[in-house]
């Protein structure tokens, strides 16, 4: 089994049990709510594609004559442009490129050894998804703490201070704060590695299963890479949690403000419960919901700093695939890992819309 | 207001008092009010509005603060932040009659005179500098005497010493410091005088120079006009664009808003990045397809701040008043619809050109879209990355500048906001 056939049994598996579990129990409304916003994915997903053909296509520029320079004679342009069906008409490709879309069949590379596109990104998929878990849980935990800590505090220095961060970090060059977590903790105080997933020599000792290193070293039973992974992990985690948490702890701190001036919190302070149980117990759980959503609309910040930060990193995921292959002008892997970006933006969303739909009851009517 | 005359005479408002009174309240005077209404958000708007004009002034005279120019070559390499270029001065050997560089002009049977230098410092240039200066000098003065000196270069300081106890060379030229150094094991040679053309650099270089010996401090200077360039025309081409789309969708509604609402808000999901990635990927490196690919992000986000904002409008009682009297779409537009939008728009606007900078800065980082020979922070930050280890000065510096400019972009499309927008203030 490929490598990312493991990764989608690691998420697949699990989101579809949940998804039938909800369908069997849950009411009608939820049902219809779910099965309806399901339906609607798909929509989205041919309106995201659509945007990546048109993006590609229509806007001027030959990409094969930009991906052999100056040297590509008008005969190799016309052998390669007839080869990636890029001589049909529009429409014919635009069909073509919506079923590639579905099925994943995103062709060869066009330089190197014109590997299957999905073989080279089941490499590169995992290493993003290592790195943007536990930077989405950081910045979730963190702008969640922040903005809860922040609210409670209200006009006060606390409330300031987590204001000034959260307008700082929004300011904030994502890849310079890599270089700068890079410069004080990987050069001046040598504490962490400052590129790649894992200590090289390290790494031989690897058995890849799923290519998500942490998994595989617990897998194996490999101690010392699991060590070396988690070292390298650190500073791009922080540099991509930090930047998300910015966000996230200005939504959280709106949410608890407007939640702590509802009624039923007046009436629970009336009953003399203490203040910090009213915060963190009464009004975060319910100020949180509207957070969910919001989330959902962070996934185009946090796949955008993956880029970056896997860039500075030299973290060898989907951005710095992308990046990679922008510089050499492999127009085919260009275009398929947009589309990939696409469709993880759609089902994201998807996610996110069910999980709210499980945690508060009003939006399934 | 200049459209009264338009209207149908029996239906002339009147001039009465509180309509005078609506007309006092402009923008400019909820401004100055502000400060009583918001507390510190005033101060807010005001020190970040300065420094947003601070940038644009350096943006548009980036010469007059510059000490340098940003692509010459003007010191040595890897110069700290604060040191000062060593002083080149001439050194001959205790022998020799000649003091300073004139004194090596030749006529032109005689050889030309060899001088040795230590390649990678300002010793180079500034001897370059020096004999074309004399020479234009001496060229009116004396029959026949030319300075055009053979530069030979050498790895270390000793060498280039060397060269000269050797008579290899007739001078050499090094930093005074380093010869300072040396003297005990150069018991032969002596200094000179210094060379002029080392004057040039003698100011030092505030934020140190970079691994070809450019001044930091000159480029970012410099690299403010690419980047308010980059973030002001990108969000100005946006909302050029969304706004009037924004407006018809709303007018129109029906479809036609329907498949616009969908497209924008497909963009506005996908992140903006990699869509700006694709777009320059696409179009090659150029400033203007910058510019485009960042405004294509930004549409969406003010497609629907007006559509919703107009949707919201239309429906209010005092426009449907208006209709019902007989007022024209193109009267309601700028009676009601651009009052309540225009504010709106402006505070986008700001926190836009703040975006479109970090984008911009990203996409250079990136390596696309900007072609490499213009002085810009995000170039700057990708080639300072490769020497991390030596020169922290060169990543440390452009991006805070990065972060300063957007904080102020930033702080002041909040503060507007919070003035704007008395609804979220309690936020």
């Amino acid at each position: 089994m490929t490598p990312i056939g493991f990764v989608a049994l690691i998420i697949g598996v699990p989101a579809l049990i949940l998804l039938g579990y909800v369908l069997i129990t849950g009411s009608t409304g939820l049902r219809r709510y779910i099965l309806t916003r399901i339906v609607l994915t798909l929509p989205m997903v041919i309106i995201l594609g659509s945007l990546v053909f048109l993006v590609m296509r229509v806007v001027p520029g030959d990409p094969v004559q930009s991906a052999l320079g100056p040297k590509g004679t008008p005969e190799m342009v016309q052998r390669i442009r007839e080869q990636l069906g890029l001589n049909d008409p529009m429409i014919v490709q635009y069909g073509k490129f919506l079923v590639q879309m579905f099925t994943l069949r995103f062709g060869n590379s066009l330089i190197g050894g014109h590997r299957p596109i999905i073989d080279e990104m089941s490499e590169r998929f995992p290493a993003t998804l290592e790195l943007i878990t536990p930077a989405s849980i950081l910045a979730l935990v963190l702008g969640i703490f922040g903005g809860a800590m922040a609210a409670s505090h209200r006009k006060g220095a606390v409330d300031y201070v987590w204001r000034i961060y959260a307008v700082v970090i929004y300011s904030l060059p994502i890849f310079w704060l890599g270089l700068m977590l890079q410069l004080l903790f990987g050069v001046k105080l040598s504490w962490l590695p400052i590129s790649g997933r894992i200590d090289p020599i390290i790494g031989t000792t690897l058995v890849h299963r799923t290519n998500i290193y942490t998994i595989d070293a617990i897998i194996s039973g490999n101690w010392a890479a699991l060590y070396s992974v988690l070292e390298h992990l650190i500073l791009p985690t922080f540099t991509l949690g930090l930047i998300l948490s910015g966000i996230f702890v200005r939504l959280t701190r709106i949410n608890v403000i407007e939640t702590l001036a509802m009624d039923y919190i007046s009436a629970a302070r009336a009953r003399g419960i203490r203040e910090r149980v009213l915060v963190y117990g009464h009004a975060l759980k319910n100020a949180l919901i509207p957070v969910i959503t919001l989330i959902g609309l962070q996934v185009a910040i946090l796949l955008a700093g993956a880029v970056l930060t896997e860039t500075v990193f030299s973290w060898p995921g989907m951005g710095s695939y992308l990046v990679e292959r922008i510089s050499a002008r492999d127009y085919t892997a260009v275009q398929s890992v947009i589309v990939v970006f696409a469709l993880l933006v759609a089902m994201i969303s998807l996610a996110v819309d069910v999980i709210y739909s499980l945690v508060d009851p009003r939006v399934r009517y | 207001m200049d459209n009264i005359g338009e209207h149908p005479p029996e239906i002339t408002p009147p001039t009465e008092t509180w309509e005078v009174e609506l007309q006092k309240v402009s923008i400019v005077r909820r401004i100055l009010n502000s400060r009583k209404w918001y507390g510190a958000d005033w101060w807010f708007v005001a020190v970040s509005s300065v420094l947003v004009v601070i940038f644009i002034i350096i943006a548009i005279f980036p010469s007059l603060f510059a000490p340098y120019d940003p692509s010459a070559l003007v010191g040595p390499s890897f110069l700290a932040p604060g040191a000062y270029p060593p002083v080149p001065e001439l050194i001959v050997s205790n022998t020799s009659s000649a003091n300073s560089l004139k004194d090596l002009a030749v006529t032109s049977d005689q050889p030309r005179p060899t001088i040795s230098v230590v390649q990678g410092g300002n010793s180079a240039g500034a001897l370059n500098d020096a004999a074309k200066e004399i020479d234009n000098q001496i060229k009116n003065e004396s029959g026949g005497l030319r300075l055009r000196p053979v530069i030979d270069r050498y790895a270390t300081v000793e060498e280039a010493l060397q060269a000269v106890v050797d008579g290899k060379d007739t001078a050499a030229v090094v930093g005074s410091d380093e010869f300072v150094r040396l003297k005990a094991q150069y018991p032969t040679l002596r200094e000179g005088e210094s060379i002029a053309g080392g004057a040039k650099t003698a100011g030092g270089f505030l934020l140190g120079t970079n691994d070809i010996g450019q001044d930091v401090w000159s480029r970012l200077l410099w690299g403010t006009r690419v980047a308010l360039i980059i973030g002001f025309s990108s969000s100005l081409l946006s909302l050029i664009i969304g706004v009037p789309l924004g407006l018809m969708a709303a007018f129109i509604g029906g479809s036609f808003d329907r498949l616009m609402s969908l497209l924008m808000d497909s963009m506005y999901a996908f992140p903006g990045l990699i869509l700006a990635i694709a777009i320059t990927a696409v179009l090659g490196p150029s400033v203007i397809n910058v510019i485009v690919a960042i405004a294509v992000l930004y549409i969406p986000t003010y497609y629907r701040m007006v559509r919703g904002q107009t949707l919201a409008v239309k429906e209010d009682v005092y426009v449907e008043a208006a209709r019902s009297i007989g007022a024209r779409s193109r009267e309601i537009l700028q009676r009601y619809i651009f009052p309540n939008v225009i504010p709106s728009v402006a505070i986008i606007f700001s926190v836009n050109v703040a975006d479109a900078i970090l984008t911009g800065a990203g996409l250079a980082f990136l390596g696309l879209g900007l072609p490499p020979t213009i002085p810009d922070w995000g170039i700057d930050l990708a080639r300072g990355q490769r020497f991390i280890q030596n020169a922290w000065w060169l990543i440390t510096f452009p991006g805070l500048t990065i972060l300063l400019v957007v904080l102020a972009f930033t702080l002041m499309g909040e503060g507007l906001m919070e003035i704007f927008n008395p609804k979220l203030r309690e936020r």
